[in-house]
């Protein structure tokens, strides 16, 4: 015990002087840098208040020098770092307005009256089959109201609004399974049923044989078709069916104008349609 | 080969201390591994072996810090020459004693290493933050630590 007490006792006055020795003579320039140099490895700040003069006693210039530079160079990547987000976020945005400005110039020359919205959800389950908006009876959309989509420099039919609530609104799309507007051919004016099927293409029903169809005819609404105002382009004949021996038109495959997935805005067209056949409307999609 | 052990040891210790108060530490607040494990140290080797340890551990702090050099290496040294004395009088090895002595000593500790740093830089290092959180955050991280370092020596015959 006593062995063990005095070993104490000489650890003790040695580390004590030791420690103390350090305390009296620590500075030799060489041995501070290198504390300082192996303290901002392991924390790479300088900010050390009202003792950061005593720590860099003795450093000399060129190092300190070295250790400002880093800090430095580390606020200036967090800087860059940070201005590169701002500059996603303003090319997003610079999209955006090119895309929302094409559309405001394009509405001023359209023959219709009606309210811009955005499109606010698409249903994963039912992605070619409605949409919903962001503007609803509170601003004066109304069930059966036209949604025209712009693709490029056109406007054209997406679909017609089918259930209304204050703030929001469905729309249903034509691509819908369960949609259809009465469309003539550009420039016949032969008229034909445009259906959709629940993907991205639409079919044209009850088209007469001797129509002439061709592919990449064009369709838009016709005049025939109350539910739609006449003369919204639709979309574009991509194949044409030869005549079934059972039947005596010909169907084709129509590409909408108006890509689904694509569609971030829509121009809803205020239709005053007559009550009767507004009620028909919300009866049949 | 123990002495490899040690060393290891005493390297972990150091950087789960840096890595601890670089992601771990809110509002500036985190227990004082470097003080708790040479209290751990203290409390689990002889006297020599302790305060071999703490100078040691100290000598690591007063790296990382921007204070006095060789302010932590004489407070921990002398920090494991008084455990050595209340080892003999007291049971260290339950968990209320340890408790205790974390809050005391951690006091204690910090009292000395602001009179050195006083005497020595005439920088006041104190903040009252620390030292009214810190001995807290410090009872609770040597428990654990103890444990820990108790296991090892268990398995390896360190410390």
């Amino acid at each position: 015990m006593s062995r063990e007490k005095d070993a104490a006792n000489y650890a003790l006055i040695f580390f004590a002087v030791l420690s103390v020795l350090l305390l009296l003579f620590p500075s030799s320039r060489v041995a501070h840098t290198v504390r300082v140099i192996a303290s901002y490895s392991l924390y790479p700040s300088l900010h050390y208040g009202a003792d950061y003069t005593h720590f860099i006693r003795n450093v000399p210039a060129n190092v300190l020098a070295l250790l400002e530079t880093d800090q430095e160079n580390r606020a200036l990547r967090e800087k860059n770092r940070d201005l590169e987000l701002k500059l996603q976020n303003l090319s997003v945005l610079a999209e955006d307005n090119a895309r929302l400005s094409a559309e405001m110039k394009l509405s001023r020359y359209l023959p219709w009256t009606g309210a811009w919205a955005r499109v606010v959800n698409k249903t994963p389950s039912d992605w070619y089959g409605s949409i919903f908006i962001d503007k609803g009876s509170d601003d004066g959309i109304a069930v059966n109201d036209t949604v025209l989509g712009m693709q490029g420099d056109t406007a054209a039919l997406a679909g017609r609004v089918f259930e209304v609530y204050p703030k929001f609104s469905k729309v249903l799309l034509l691509t819908n399974a369960a949609a259809s507007a009465v469309c003539s051919i550009v420039p016949s004016g032969v008229e034909a049923l445009v259906e959709g099927r629940g993907t991205w293409l639409l079919k044209m029903n009850y088209v007469p044989e001797d129509s002439g169809l061709q592919e990449g005819a064009e369709l838009e609404t016709a005049k025939g078709g109350l539910l739609f105002p006449a003369g919204v382009p639709v979309g574009r004949v991509s194949r044409v069916y030869p005549k079934e021996s059972s039947m005596n038109f010909i169907t084709a495959d129509v590409t909408p104008l108006v890509n689904v997935n694509t569609l971030k805005e829509v121009y809803v067209v205020h239709r005053s349609l007559p009550r009767e056949i507004s009620e028909t409307g919300e009866a049949t999609p | 080969m123990t002495f490899l052990l040690e060393a290891l040891l005493y390297l972990a210790t150091g950087a789960f201390y840096w890595w601890w108060t670089q992601n771990l530490s809110f509002f500036g607040l985190a227990p004082d591994i470097i003080f708790a494990a040479a209290l751990s140290a203290a409390i689990l080797s002889g006297p020599v072996k302790a305060m071999t340890w703490g100078f040691f551990l100290g000598l690591y702090a007063d790296l990382l810090g921007s204070g006095v050099f060789g302010g932590y290496a004489l407070t921990y040294t002398l920090m494991a020459y008084a455990v050595y004395l209340v080892k003999r009088q007291f049971d260290m090895d339950s968990f209320f004693s340890q408790l205790v002595a974390a809050l005391s000593l951690s006091w204690a500790s910090m009292l000395f290493y602001m009179g050195l740093s006083l005497v020595f830089s005439r920088i006041n290092p104190g903040s009252v933050k620390i030292f009214l959180v810190e001995p807290f955050l410090n009872a609770l991280a040597v428990p654990a630590l103890f444990y820990a370092f108790r296991r090892l020596k268990r398995r390896f015959g360190i410390l």
